[in-house]
């Protein structure tokens, strides 16, 4: 048997393994992943399949556990599967099993943390010094031989680093044992064995060179299995270089790409000039200025730099180190970008589409047929515009609904974060029963239905179990409205209910105020557009009351706050209060009777109590006399100027143009201003500016109008300087001011 | 001879080093250089040659300076950039001496330079006895480095007027200088190229147009990655000092040179080491440079009014006048770094502590 190491994720392995195999004609080529894999390989040769793609297995029962082997065009594996199929030559995986992985894996989870934390900054140097020996050592190799013997030393040094008690490498000693005992099977099934050809990392290479220790059948059998799904998925560039590790990913797949079209073209250079010039393309596009002048100084600069530090041709290392000296003025920062889209590249793969093994992906087809929206599977936008009321003109309940049904799928793939459908806010706020699509497929989007099977095996249980997981976690109950809200949206009324529970039982714990605002609008709003969706909204309203007459009590008690808190606070009340004008079965006498509590009292924050003012004043629940009173009670000498100032601003947080209309309130406002001495107005000048600020030019002329009445002055005079920009005198004036104690 | 002079250039300081590296040499030589740029590398970075202890020069990120070299060979200009106290000039005059044996080819820019001081000027008595000849041309040492080969060295290039900068251009882009009083221009040998040496941070400096920067590669120099680094740098730089300046003080223990370096990544970061606390950050830039001065100078006082040692109060007096230069704000800064931080360090704080706290009044 002959064995070829390799390094994952190697162009120059993929060349020279073809070379290798052309040389030796073997009548067996055999591959290192798991076995159950040999049903992909027809869809692996497939000209439909486009890497980069990757097989996935995974637990059917939770917890779901993964495993991924993705695959680039310059994987050598991929490269080897192809050319068996060229050669009419026999091609397994011959690595334990999947469902066997999944076990093992399963058992050394908790080293899996350990390696996580060790991997923080001071390895992440020594990795892309490792990064940069390797490619110089491998991926320059200069012929086959040189390329072998590269990839034993890789092993030999992976094999030395590793810990023999470490977990990983007994799972290692027990997939070698296990290619040992696949191998023998294979001779004894007849074939050649000096024609037979085992690739496999360059970590194990040494280990399966001779088959002492194969897996006995009683060890094999003793070998615990988890049930288990396999299928073949598209994979993109950008997510094999979020992956890091020895094997599983590749930092920088479309440079790596160039290495494999110059070994293509048989020019070990391409890389280099074809890498600059790309980055030169993208800086230009960005509004850089780069010009061919630097791009030629940049490989000049590579070159040398490839000298110095031990080798012929540019590494990745090398170029980047010069294109940030000659094309960005030695500014890492100002290449960043550029390296991005250089070194990872948007190449994303595809998989023939009978190839896709996952229930839901099938069920997303399916779904997408039944709801006729087939035709939006388009890589241009495309708007969808859905009503959904009934359909009184077609006779199936399926087609009366279509438009509701279309809403609830579409919904759901947003809750599962895939990027096919995003829903553009209506304008008309009327308009409950149209919603507004946009649809976009984008073949990221056909990863994220593949990976979203680890959810549940259709759609509906994927959300199901989403929401779930969500409602475990949540604290707050405004969390918990969001996945009622979600649910809703969704058209999954068991979620609903069971949110509602868990609702119900958070509602009796400690909540902020800014808690039961967020809910209570939120379920408000479903309670009033619930029956568009067929929800059943009367388990709602329990939920809603209570929370009602809990804002209530809280409600005087939470005003006594800081000008930061209230601005806030002043958001909570107005949805609150919007809540009680909405919805008919609520009583509002409670919350109207602490408003005017809260109007009434002045040892509060004065901005919630102007607010509270306001509110009544809308709902008609204080008549003119009163309000009279209270603006000279609130703006009188006796009042620190900046609270009175901050009761207006907070009367002002409502219906301008209730206040704008009653002159009695501006006459108060300008006796008031009649009292205060010299000082004392600057004072309040400055805060009252500010409580001014909400007014539009508009109002503040009709204002104007106002005051010009009650002073006897042309409107026209008054609305120039209220409307006037602050003058140089006046800056001065401020900056004698004393704003210390503000 | 040598002797007497208060500083010697790197070629003659490290005259040993070079010769066993030049004896050594395997690699090709790069027209005009005296030595491979694998050898150079070796001399900046240090590291061993035919029994010879080759001294690191530049502690820090190799790859910067194998960038560097690198630029040289490809005969481009090399221009490096970074805050004051980053080695610029250290790094620069180091490349000189390895590849050339000689760094003193320098013009040393200023808000006075003029073009003249760039490419050549006249022996005004010759020029108006004889008129125009080779005899009465002054040339700039750019010149001379043309016509020998050589690397010219350019500190403080931003100091200079944009237009003074702007007479690079051409002879960068060029490689010759025409001489028209002369009717003749004078070309470049291969080796022929600069170094540059630009600030960031200080107060007085000119842009550099873009025209110019596209002729150089550019080279920023980070300041020091860790307080380990620094302090190696800081330890290494002092024991060289100190044998030049025969002071009479002991080379500070680690401890004292920790507590500086700790106080200058501290103030020059905005937080504590730690990143647990923000800290205001002085006006003036608080460099490895200005580090190693403080140390130098509170070595002088502790030798020559003192034991020898370096005490607290001489290390306080030192740090008062680094960190407190001309800004008031800047004793507010260090009154609340003494306040905040350092009093609460413990034990072996507290003495430097109540030093600097009487100091900073």
């Amino acid at each position: 048997m002959k064995t070829f190491g390799i390094r994952h994720f190697s162009p120059a392995g993929a060349y020279f393994l073809r070379q290798f195999l052309d040389e030796v004609k073997p009548s067996l080529v055999l591959i290192e992943g798991p076995a159950d894999f040999d049903f992909l390989i027809e869809d692996i040769v497939s000209k439909k399949l486009v890497p980069p793609f990757a097989i996935m297995a995974y637990t059917k029962e939770a917890p779901i556990d993964t495993i991924l082997y993705p695959f680039a065009e310059y994987s050598p594996e991929y490269q080897a599967i192809l050319w068996a199929r060229e050669n009419n030559t026999e091609c397994h995986f011959f690595d334990l099993e999947s469902d066997i992985i999944l076990e093992l894996e399963k058992r050394d989870d908790e080293t899996k943390d350990e390696e996580i934390i060790s991997e923080t900054n001071p390895k992440k140097s020594i990795e892309t010094d490792m990064e940069v020996f390797w490619e110089r050592t491998l991926e320059q190799s200069e012929d086959m031989q040189a390329y072998r013997a590269g990839s034993a030393l890789l092993g030999e040094s992976i094999r030395k680093d590793t810990n023999a008690d470490d977990k990983s490498f007994i799972r290692d000693i027990v997939r070698e044992s296990f290619m040992k005992r696949k191998i023998k099977e294979y001779i004894e099934k007849g074939f050649d064995t000096e024609k037979i050809v085992a690739i496999t990392g360059a970590f194990h290479t040494s280990a399966i060179e001779s088959l002492e220790g194969a897996m006995s059948d009683k060890e094999y059998k003793a070998l615990v299995r988890r049930e288990s799904n396999v299928t073949l998925m598209p994979y993109s560039y950008y997510r094999l270089s979020k992956r890091t590790g020895y094997g599983s990913g590749n930092a920088a797949p479309a440079y790596y790409e160039l290495l494999w079209q110059g070994f293509l073209n048989g020019d070990i250079t391409y890389h280099e000039r074809k890498y600059l010039s790309s980055l030169a393309k993208y800086m230009r596009e960005h509004g850089g200025i780069v010009s061919s002048a630097q791009v030629i100084e940049a490989t000049r600069l590579a070159r040398e730099l490839a000298v110095i530090r031990g080798g012929s041709v540019p590494t990745l290392e090398d170029l980047k180190d010069a294109s940030i000296t000659c094309m960005g003025g030695g500014s890492f920062g100002e290449m960043a970008m550029g390296f991005a889209e250089t070194d990872i590249g948007k190449k994303i793969g595809s998989v023939p589409q009978d190839a896709m093994q996952t229930s839901i992906q099938s069920d997303f087809t399916s779904k997408l047929k039944q709801l006729k929206l087939e035709k939006y599977k388009e890589l241009v936008a495309t708007p969808l515009q859905l009503d959904l009321r009934e359909n009184l003109r077609v006779k199936s309940k399926e087609s009366a609904f279509l438009d509701l049904n279309r809403s609830f799928f579409l919904y759901r793939l947003v809750v599962l974060g895939i990027d096919f459908a995003k829903i553009k806010r209506s304008s008309q706020d009327n308009a409950t029963w149209a919603e507004n699509w946009i649809l976009q497929w984008t073949p990221e989007a056909e990863i994220q239905i593949v990976e979203s099977v680890l959810k549940g095996d259709t759609i509906a249980d994927a959300v199901a179990f989403v929401l779930s997981e969500r409602l475990l976690e949540a604290t707050k109950i405004s969390e918990i409205a969001d996945v009622i809200e979600d649910a809703f949206n969704c058209g999954l009324p068991k979620i609903v209910e069971g949110a509602k529970r868990s609702l119900d039982e958070t509602a009796n714990g400690a909540i902020a105020m800014c808690d039961i605002a967020d809910t209570v609008s939120k379920l408000s709003n479903m309670i009033s557009f619930g029956d568009i969706r067929k929800l059943d909204r009367e388990p709602l309203i329990p939920i809603v009351k209570r929370l009602c007459i809990r804002a209530s009590l809280m409600l005087v008690g939470e005003s006594a706050c800081d000008d930061i808190a209230a601005a806030a606070l002043a958001e909570d009340i107005q949805k609150i209060h919007n809540v009680f004008m909405l919805q008919d079965f609520l009583d509002e006498s409670l919350w109207f009777d602490k408003l005017i509590e809260l109007s009434n009292r002045d040892d509060l924050n004065t901005k919630i109590s102007g607010l509270a003012t306001a509110i009544l004043l809308d709902a008609g629940k204080i008549d003119e006399p009163t309000l009279r009173k209270e603006v000279s009670r609130r703006l009188s000498v006796g009042m620190p100027a900046e609270l009175g100032a901050n009761w207006f601003a907070g009367l002002s947080m409502r219906n301008h143009y209730a206040l704008i209309g009653r002159l009695t309130l501006w006459e108060s406002l300008s006796e008031y201003l009649d009292t205060l001495d010299e000082e004392e107005f600057r004072r309040s000048a400055v805060f009252l500016r500010r409580a001014f600020v909400e007014y539009s030019a508009k109002e503040k002329d009709m204002i104007a109008e106002n005051l010009g009445e009650i002073w006897g002055l042309n409107a026209q005079e008054v609305s120039e300087i209220i409307n006037s920009e602050i003058k140089e005198v006046d800056t001065e004036i401020l900056e004698d001011f004393d704003f210390g104690d503000f | 001879m040598s002797e007497e002079l208060q500083r010697l250039p790197a070629e003659v300081m490290f005259q040993k080093e070079i010769d066993a590296l030049i004896a050594a040499e395997k690699n090709p030589v790069p027209v005009g250089w005296k030595m491979s740029p694998k050898s150079v590398l070796t001399y900046i970075m240090g590291g061993e040659c035919n029994g010879v202890k080759i001294i690191p020069k530049y502690i820090g990120n190799k790859r910067i300076v194998e960038i560097a070299i690198a630029t040289l060979v490809t005969d481009r200009a090399l221009l490096l950039i970074g805050e004051p106290g980053t080695a610029k000039s250290w790094l620069s005059e180091h490349l000189c001496a390895a590849i050339n044996g000689n760094s003193t080819c320098v013009i040393q820019g200023t808000a006075g330079t003029t073009e003249e001081q760039i490419r050549y000027s006249w022996n005004y008595a010759m020029l108006i006895a004889e008129g125009p000849s080779d005899k009465a041309i002054i040339k700039s040492p750019v010149f001379e480095a043309m016509e020998e080969g050589k690397i010219a060295r350019f500190e403080e290039i931003s100091r200079c007027a944009s237009e003074v900068q702007d007479a690079l251009i051409s002879i960068l882009s060029e490689k010759r200088i025409s001489i028209p009083e002369l009717g003749k221009d004078s070309a470049a040998k291969k080796g022929f190229s600069i170094i540059a040496t630009a600030n960031t941070r200080d107060r007085g400096v000119n842009d550099m147009s873009a025209a110019l920067k596209r002729r150089f590669n550019i080279v920023v120099l980070p300041s020091p990655n860790t307080l380990e680094e620094e302090m190696d740098i800081v330890k290494t730089r002092i024991e060289k000092l100190s044998e030049g300046m025969a002071l009479l003080s002991k080379v500070p223990e680690a401890e004292v040179i920790k507590k500086v370096c700790t106080i200058f990544r501290e103030l020059r970061q905005g937080e504590t080491l730690d990143g647990k606390q923000k800290i205001k950050s002085t006006a003036n830039v608080l460099s490895t440079a200005e580090a190693i001065s403080l140390l130098t100078n509170s070595m002088s006082l502790a030798g020559s009014f003192g034991d020898g040692e370096i005490s607290d109060a001489d290390l306080a007096a030192g740090l008062q006048g680094a960190i407190v230069k001309e800004d008031s704000k800047d004793s507010k800064v260090w009154e609340e770094y003494l306040e905040n931080i350092m009093k609460k360090r413990g034990k072996e704080w507290i003495g430097l502590y109540n030093e600097c706290r009487m100091l900073n009044g």
